[in-house]
């Protein structure tokens, strides 16, 4: 991997370790704050990841990495402060903003406290969980049953003459996932809002390194239910590079015809459902319709409406016959039609675009310090897109746009998923009519090499999705964290609601969509 | 035909007929969804269901919570009395003034509102709110709607302007056409449809008539419903015999009932057809929108009694 000069020359001082394909820089944890500072304002660099390990059980002690990423080289750096002794580490909230969600997970699973955050709380885990277990330590058995402990969950208060709080949920009328959202009002007018998550906390990345190597590739799937290709396909392109494994065209081919057909699906969706918060019945009801057709060219293309179990380490499980590969394109093309039908009404309606324009208008630079991405950042201009920034499989052999907006309100976020759809469709044309022959998987090896660190990065339809896994020094998969865009999305999203009124809350959470599971694990 | 038959039979109507036009609405919506939509008869299933659960009442809840829905049912029903639908004869005379019309449906409003803020629940209250705020600038419309037709009637007595509007020469009142399209603003208002509501939300945080109806459950939910289902039959009637009430039977006799029956049938389906079209078109409207949809209802209202007057 290459990096700019100006980039090195920053690092240049530290002690550097190439562990696979990845440069994995030692930095004393005096300096974190300023090298940390430097790549991401000077140099531009992205936060990928910030990851505590517990590597005491190898003779080490704790350790925290800091992956950056270089979209216009394609690369990622990493740096590695160990702890020693310590279970403190500089906080690198003041400088990288976005950091600060990473970090409260870290103090709250690990123990280890960020010195100097300004607003340290536990999350994910309930007020009931006692506040001397840390989970992810590698003394703490994942089947533990720990006391149930008697905590507070504080919320942050406004108050004022006239201030009021509407609590809604966990449970929504809806079938959809549990969340609690706190209003601070005055009147109809939201002051703020603040949401309270971890419902569906099911300590996944715990499992990642209990379960066995078969399972680990479920779990993967299972950690978002409506991204399972996002996801199983971050961690497999994780896993394969850190082993070196080859995957064979074909199966490059069809895991990047289910990706698309998973985005095509979910974008369907949403389209649908924002224009269901508008209550605009005609859009819904057509929209769920189309999407529903394409789940079905779901099932007859892998055997599974939700593509579980196709994506397997090394390649894909099955073969999809060139028949089915025809009626695919055949199929796309009518449903691409029929969507082009469709939105030729629902964009006629001016009622409800109107609708849409100026709701949940997002504060574009909290936006950016939250480190927003995918569909968000699309809608604010920002082209966050791990197809072309980290490109992977088969994208950059293929020819597709990034749709921007740039107001970044509800309409924005649902003119980007619109916009997007003709790509989506011109992609599967172009992937379909250029599947090779050849076999569907590489041989993986029986073990993984030691110590380890890699990153499995790929575009889920909400936006880039990253595994960072690392292996201890006999090769097993030590630690694996899992990073759902919803992950920094959750805290962007309250900005986007914040001075809009309540009736158009539904609106501005369809606009987002954001997965709770995804941020829960 | 005997008077008392007649009476009985306007009396009857709109309880037992109200829950087909909700029916009618839903399956007209569905189908313009191009979904089959259950059939016209499932709210009257839909009641028998609630009528037979049992319910589940918040330890909060006062008296007013546990009344409201008797309050409002018996108020709506009271409403539907005096307004007649087949015939100008055989409704509730004594009650038969429109104002009093109005202000007995004001009850239920009342109540309704009261039953949401009671338990003490968000949505209750911002949706009494809410409801507080649309009733308000409604009820000024309404007024005004029924100023026009008082002007042009010379009379506030239902049946009376029934009777006189039917009998008078399409120029005479002409200038109601302003205060129709105006009563029609009110009557999606005052009934929780597009664009002010949306009757089939599941999206609680932007419910305004469901909201205050929240908690309820069981016969009480059911005693809810219906007067919904009712308030909707006592305004469609209202639309019905006070602007276009031609082919409303004048005497007892058996056919020109028949006809009654038949004429209102006709009008009512165009009214449901009108909010199906409407529902299946248009989107909900931003809230802060809504005041000025309600002050053209007002102006167009008033522009049809200075029409009138002059």
């Amino acid at each position: 991997m290459t990096f700019r000069a100006s980039v090195l020359n920053i690092l240049n001082d530290f002690p550097r370790a190439s562990r696979g394909e990845v440069p994995v820089y030692t930095v004393p944890a005096l300096d974190i704050r300023t090298v940390a500072s430097c790549l991401y304002h000077d140099e531009k660099l992205l936060l990928m990841s910030v990851v505590a390990a517990d590597e005491r059980p190898g003779g080490g002690s704790f350790c925290v990495y800091y992956s950056f990423g270089d979209p216009t080289h394609h690369a990622v750096l990493v740096l590695r402060v160990v702890l020693g002794e310590a279970t403190t580490f500089p906080s690198i909230v003041h400088e990288v903003h976005e950091a600060s969600w990473y970090e409260k997970e870290i103090y709250t699973l690990f123990g280890l406290t960020p010195e100097g955050h300004p607003h340290l709380q536990r999350v994910l885990v309930h007020e009931n969980w006692p506040t001397d277990a840390f989970p992810l330590r590698k003394d703490f058995s994942w089947d533990t049953r720990p006391e149930m402990a008697d905590g507070v969950f504080e919320f942050s208060r406004v108050e004022g003459e006239g201030i009021y709080e509407v609590p809604v949920g966990p449970i929504h009328a809806g079938i959809i996932e549990p969340g609690h959202f706190r209003f601070s009002m005055i009147g109809e007018e939201i002051i703020q809002l603040e949401a309270r998550l971890g419902y569906v906390h099911k300590g996944s990345e715990k499992l990642f390194e209990t379960l066995p190597f078969e399972k680990k590739v479920q779990l993967a799937e299972r950690i978002s239910g409506d991204s399972s290709i996002g996801h199983v396909l971050a961690f497999c392109q994780g896993v394969e590079s850190m082993a070196n494994v080859s995957v064979p065209a074909r199966a490059q081919h069809i895991r990047v015809l289910c990706a698309e057909l998973e985005r095509l699906a979910n974008h369907m969706n949403d389209i649908g459902l924002i224009m269901l918060g508008t209550a605009y019945n005609f859009g819904s009801s057509q929209l769920a319709r189309i999407r529903e057709r394409v789940m079905l060219l779901n099932e007859r293309v892998t055997g599974h409406r939700y593509m579980r179990g196709m994506v397997v380490l090394g390649g894909i499980s099955r073969d999809v016959s060139d028949d089915v590969l025809a009626g695919a394109l055949r199929e796309l093309a009518h449903i691409h039609k029929d969507f082009n039908d469709v939105m030729r009404i629902c964009r006629g309606n001016i009622t409800m675009l109107n609708r849409l324009e100026g709701s949940g208008t997002i504060d574009r630079t909290a936006a950016i310090d939250h480190g927003i991405l995918g569909l968000g950042a699309k809608a604010i201009g920002i082209a966050r897109d791990a197809r072309k920034e980290f490109p992977y499989a088969v994208y950059p052999d293929l020819k597709f746009e990034i749709p921007l907006e740039e107001s970044g309100d509800v309409y924005a976020r649902w003119m980007v998923r619109v916009r997007e759809v003709p790509e989506v469709f011109s992609i599967l044309d172009q992937v379909i009519r250029s599947i090779p022959s050849g076999s569907l998987r590489g041989d993986m090896p029986a073990a993984l090499p030691p110590n380890m660190i890699s990153h499995g990065i790929s575009e889920g339809w909400r936006g880039t999705i990253v595994h960072t896994i690392l292996t201890d020094n006999q090769g097993i998969i030590t630690r694996v964290q899992v990073r759902d865009p919803s992950f920094l999305n959750w805290h962007a999203f309250g900005y986007a609601a914040k001075g809009g009124v309540l009736l158009d809350f539904p609106l501005i959470n369809k606009s987002f969509n954001l997965s709770y599971s995804g941020y829960d694990r | 035909m005997s008077l008392v038959f007649l009476t009985i039979l306007q009396i009857l109507i709109a309880p037992i007929a109200s829950p087909l036009c909700i029916g009618i609405i839903r399956k007209g919506k569905a189908l313009m969804q191009n979904r089959r939509g259950a059939s016209v008869w499932q709210p009257y299933r839909d009641l028998a269901k609630l009528m037979r659960k049992d319910e589940v009442i918040a330890y909060d809840a006062s008296w007013i919570f546990r009344c409201a829905p008797y309050i409002v049912f018996a108020a709506t029903l009271t409403a539907a009395t005096a307004v007649p639908v087949i015939s100008t004869l055989g409704t509730f005379t004594v009650i038969g003034d429109i104002l009093m019309v109005v202000y007995i449906l004001a009850i239920g409003t009342f109540f309704l509102a009261l039953a949401g803020l009671d338990v003490g629940t968000a949505f209750g209250g911002t949706g009494a709110s809410r409801e507080m705020t649309m009733a308000a600038l409604a009820e000024g419309a309404m007024i005004a709607v029924v100023i026009a037709v008082v002007v042009v009637t010379h009379s506030t007595h239902i049946t009376m302007m029934s009777a006189s509007i039917n009998g008078s020469t399409p120029l005479e009142i002409s200038p109601l056409v302003l205060a129709f399209a105006a009563f029609f603003i009110v009557l999606l208002c005052e009934n929780a449809r597009y664009p002010f509501d949306n009757p089939a939300t599941h999206l609680e945080l932007t419910m305004i008539h469901e909201a205050m109806i929240l908690e309820y459950s069981g016969k009480r939910l059911a005693l809810m419903e219906w007067a919904a289902a009712i308030k909707l039959f006592v305004f469609i009637s209202l639309a019905v015999n006070l602007f276009i009430p031609w082919g409303i039977a004048t005497t007892t006799g058996g056919g020109t009932l028949l006809i009654g029956v038949a004429a209102f049938a006709i009008k009512a389906l165009v009214i449901l057809l009108s909010i199906i079209f409407i529902e299946s078109w248009m989107p909900k409207l931003r809230f802060f929108r809504l005041p000025d949809l309600l002050f053209t209802a007002v102006v167009m209202a008033v522009i049809s009694v200075v029409i009138t007057v002059f």
